[in-house]
C-alpha cells in the first residue's frame, strides 16, 4: 500500500504554527484540486485547532512527503514549515496513524470526542470532491469504526477532564434531578462562561449570571438562557440557588463564610454545592465546614480532572488493542484485493476451453443439438465454478485470514496455470493439451 | 422433595455467593455484560429461595418460622428480595453488593445450622403467624436496606466534603438518589411492620389470652414503629431531608436492633417460641 501522509499536530509544532495552518472547510475544498493536480489521486485532510492531518494515494509510484508540504506552503503563504515540525507517515503507519486519531489517544486531550466527527467531516469532503476511491473509502469505515468501538468498549472518552466539566460531574453527584435545580453563575468570564454552558447542557432548570459588568452578565445569560442577579445583592440572593458556580478575577473574598451561614438558615439545611473555579479564591473555604454546603475550589477538582485523565490514560492499551485488530482486519481485506483478477482469469480459461470444445464439434452436430449442446456446456461450467467462486469471493469481502487467501490463490494459479494464461487463456489451453494424456490416448 | 430441600440448603449459599461476587465485581469494575447479568443471577437465587421456603413448609407442613435458623434463612431472602424489587423500580443496581452481603451471611448461617424437624409446637403451625412473621421480617429487611442506603450515604457525604474523589465517588448513585432509595425502603418496611402489628393484635387474644401490652417485644416494636412513624411523617411535611433524614433512618435502624437483641435475649416476653 502506498499511502503517505503528513501530520501537524500538537506533539511536532507549537500552538501558533498548529493556527496558522488550520485549514477550514473553504480552505480544504480548495486546496484539494491542489492535491489532486500531480500529487494524489484520492486523500484527504483532516484539520482541527490542534492538528492537520494530509493523507493520499500518490498519483505517481511514490512521492516525498516534504511535497505535501511544499504544497501547503503555497496554498497558505507565510508558514515556515521546518522537518521537525510535522510527522511523515507511510503505508501502515499511515493507517495505524489515522486510527489513532480518529481513537483519541493521539489527541492533546486523551479520549477527546470531538475528533471522530472531524475525521468524519473530513472524509465527507475527500467524497464530495470525488477525492475517495474505494481503498481510501475501505480505510476511513474502518477508521470510523475504530473510533466509535474505542468510545463503546473502553472508558477512552469517560469522565471530566475540564475543571468546569468536573465542577459539573461533583454537582450530578449530590443532585438526582438537576431540572428542578437552580444555579448561580458569578462572574462572566471564559471560564464562567464554560461552567455555565455546562450547567445548561446538563439540563439545570434555572440558571443565573452575576458579574461586576452587567453587560457582559447579560450577554452570558442570554446565551444560556438564564436571568440575571445583581452583584452588589449577591449575599441576599445565594439562598435562593442549589448551586453556585464563582468564577471572579477578583482579588478578595466575595462570598463570606457568615452569607453562606445564613443563607444555609435561610434554606433550612437544603443541600447547597460551592464551586470556586477562581484563582484567587472568591468563595471563604471555611463554608466546607457547614453541614450540607460542599464546597470545592481549584485544587479539589483538579484531582478530579487529574485522575480521569489518568484513568483514560490507563485505556490507551485497550484502544491499542482495537486498533490493531482493525488493522489486522483492514490489511486482510486489503491483501486480498487480487483475488477478484483471479476470479475474472479463472472464469475467462475455463470459458475459453468451452467455447474452443464447441469450435469442434459445431460442424458436427446438427444446429439444434449445438445449441442443446452449448446450453449444456454453459450450465455445467457455471456449477464447476460456482463453489470456487463463491469461496473465493467471500475471502476477499469478508478481509479472512491472509494466509488462506494467498494458499488458495495460488494452488488455484498452479493447478490452471492461470499465471501463465494469456487474457484469452489460448496458450494455457495449448500447454494443457499438450500435457493432458487422456488427450494422447 | 427432603432430598431436594438438603441440596437447595447447600446450593442457596453458593448462589448468593455468586451473586454477591458478581455485584461485587461490577461495583468495582462497571462492566456493562455483568450489569446486566447480575440481575439475572439475583434472580435465579430468589426463585431457588422461593422454591425451597416453599418445600420446606410442604414437606414440614409448618411455616418456615420455627427455629432461629429457618427465621435467618426467611431474613436472606426478604432482603434479597426487597433489594430486587428495587432495583427493578429505580433501575439502580450500583449498590446491590452492599445489601445482598447481609443475605449472604444470613443464609450461610442458615445452612449450616438448620434444623429438619417435623415437630414443633402447635402455635408455630398457624397461618396468621406465618403471615404475622413474614410481614415482620420483611419490615425489618426494609428498614435495614434504608440503614444500609444511609450509611452509603454518609459515606458518599463524607468523601464530598473530604474530595475524596475514589472508588465511593465513582461508583455510588448522587446523595439525593441513595436519600430517596433509603426513604423508599422505609417506607416499605414500615408499611410492612405496621400490617405485622395488625395481623398481631388481630392473633394475639386467641394464641396468648394472658398477654400484657406492656410486654418488653410490643413495648420495643411500638417505640420502633413510633420512630418511623414520626420520620416518615416529618419527611412528608418537609420537616426531615437531607443529612438529618439519613441520621434519623440509621438512629431508628439502631433502636429496632437493640430492641430485638434485648427482647429476644435479656427480657421476659410471651413472644420467645424458640
Amino acid at each position: 500500500m502506498n499511502l503517505v501522509g503528513i501530520s501537524i499536530n500538537h506533539k511536532t509544532s507549537p500552538l501558533s504554527l498548529r493556527e496558522t495552518v488550520h485549514l477550514n472547510r473553504d480552505e480544504i475544498v480548495e486546496f484539494i484540486p491542489r492535491l489532486k493536480d500531480g500529487l494524489f489521486s484520492e486523500g484527504v485532510i483532516i484539520s482541527t485547532c490542534n492538528r492537520t492531518e494530509i493523507f493520499g494515494f500518490p498519483s505517481v509510484l511514490s512521492i516525498d512527503p516534504s511535497i505535501i508540504t511544499e504544497k501547503l506552503q503555497e496554498f497558505k503563504p507565510g508558514i515556515i514549515l521546518k522537518p521537525d515540525h510535522y510527522s511523515r507517515y507511510f503505508s501502515c503507519g499511515a493507517v495505524k496513524h489515522l486510527f489513532s486519531v480518529a481513537s483519541g489517544i493521539d489527541s492533546l486531550i486523551i479520549g477527546d470526542s470531538q475528533i471522530l466527527g472531524q475525521v468524519k467531516e473530513a472524509f465527507e469532503i475527500s467524497e464530495d470532491l470525488n477525492f475517495a476511491g474505494s481503498v481510501l473509502r475501505r480505510i476511513f469505515d474502518t477508521t470510523i469504526r475504530v473510533g466509535k468501538r474505542s468510545i463503546k468498549e473502553t472508558s477512552i472518552g469517560e469522565g471530566a477532564v475540564t475543571v468546569s466539566y468536573a465542577a459539573v460531574q461533583v454537582v450530578e453527584k449530590i443532585f438526582a434531578n438537576l431540572e428542578k435545580k437552580s444555579a448561580l453563575v458569578i462572574g462572566a468570564g471564559e471560564t464562567g462562561e464554560l461552567a455555565a454552558i455546562h450547567l445548561r447542557d446538563k439540563g439545570v432548570g434555572k440558571i443565573a449570571i452575576s458579574n461586576r459588568t452587567v453587560e457582559r452578565a447579560e450577554k452570558l445569560a442570554e446565551k444560556v438562557n438564564g436571568g440575571i442577579v445583581s452583584f452588589n445583592s449577591l449575599a441576599e440572593q445565594i439562598h435562593n440557588f442549589d448551586i453556585i458556580i464563582s468564577a471572579t478575577s477578583s482579588e478578595n473574598l466575595i462570598i463570606s463564610f457568615d452569607t453562606v451561614k445564613s443563607a444555609l438558615k435561610k434554606r433550612r439545611g437544603t443541600p447547597v454545592v460551592m464551586m470556586d473555579i477562581a484563582v484567587p479564591r472568591d468563595i471563604d473555604p471555611d463554608v466546607k465546614k457547614i453541614d450540607n454546603v460542599f464546597y470545592h475550589d481549584m485544587d479539589s477538582l483538579k484531582i478530579i480532572v487529574d485522575q480521569n485523565l489518568q484513568k483514560r490514560k490507563d485505556q490507551i492499551p485497550s484502544v491499542e488493542k482495537i486498533i490493531l485488530e482493525e488493522m489486522v482486519g483492514f490489511f486482510g481485506w486489503y491483501n486480498t484485493l487480487d483475488v477478484v483478477p483471479t476470479i475474472k482469469t479463472m472464469r475467462a480459461f475455463f470459458e475459453e476451453i468451452r467455447h474452443d470444445e464447441l469450435e469442434k464439434i459445431k460442424h458436427k452436430v446438427s444446429e439444434e443439438d449445438y445449441i442443446k449442446i452449448e446450453d449444456m456446456t454453459r450450465r455445467m461450467i457455471g456449477r464447476l465454478l460456482h463453489n470456487p467462486t463463491v469461496k473465493l469471493r467471500e475471502f476477499a469481502e469478508t478481509g479472512a485470514n491472509i494466509n488462506d487467501v494467498s494458499t488458495n490463490t495460488m494452488i488455484l494459479k498452479e493447478l490452471f496455470n492461470l499465471d501463465h494464461t494469456p487474457v484469452n487463456g489460448n496458450e494455457s489451453i495449448k500447454e494443457n493439451k499438450k500435457e493432458d494424456p487422456l488427450e494422447e490416448e | 422433595m427432603l432430598q431436594s430441600i438438603y441440596f437447595l440448603n447447600l446450593l442457596l449459599p453458593l448462589f448468593y455467593i455468586t451473586a454477591f461476587s458478581i455485584y461485587s465485581y461490577d461495583f468495582y469494575n462497571e462492566k456493562k455484560v455483568v450489569n446486566n447479568s447480575k440481575r439475572i443471577v439475583l434472580f435465579i437465587t430468589l426463585l431457588l429461595h422461593t422454591f425451597y421456603l416453599v418445600s420446606r413448609m410442604i414437606e414440614y407442613n409448618h411455616p418456615p418460622i420455627t427455629n432461629k435458623f429457618e427465621i435467618f434463612s426467611i431474613i436472606a431472602f426478604s432482603i434479597g428480595f426487597s433489594y430486587f424489587i428495587l432495583e427493578l423500580l429505580t433501575d439502580i443496581r450500583g449498590t446491590g453488593a452492599f445489601i445482598i452481603l447481609f443475605s449472604l451471611v444470613f443464609q450461610i448461617i442458615s445452612s449450616i445450622f438448620i434444623e429438619h424437624t417435623y415437630n414443633v409446637p402447635e402455635v408455630l403451625r398457624n397461618r396468621l403467624l406465618g403471615l404475622h412473621v413474614i410481614s415482620a421480617l420483611l419490615g425489618y429487611s426494609g428498614i435495614t436496606i434504608s440503614a444500609v442506603y444511609g450509611v452509603l450515604y454518609m459515606l458518599l457525604y463524607k468523601n464530598l466534603k473530604a474530595n475524596k474523589f475514589g472508588l465511593i465517588f465513582d461508583r455510588l448513585p448522587n446523595l439525593e438518589i441513595l436519600e430517596k432509595l433509603s426513604f423508599y425502603s422505609v417506607v416499605i418496611g414500615f408499611i410492612l411492620i405496621t400490617f405485622a402489628i395488625v395481623i398481631g393484635i388481630i392473633w394475639l387474644p386467641s394464641a396468648f389470652p394472658n398477654f400484657s401490652y406492656s410486654d418488653p417485644k410490643l413495648v420495643g416494636t411500638f417505640i420502633v414503629w413510633l420512630i418511623y412513624g414520626v420520620g416518615i411523617v416529618s419527611r412528608f411535611l418537609g420537616n426531615l431531608y437531607g443529612k438529618k433524614a439519613i441520621l434519623y433512618s440509621i438512629l431508628g435502624f439502631c433502636v429496632a436492633i437493640l430492641s430485638l437483641i434485648i427482647t429476644n435475649t435479656l427480657a421476659k416476653t410471651f413472644h420467645s417460641f424458640y
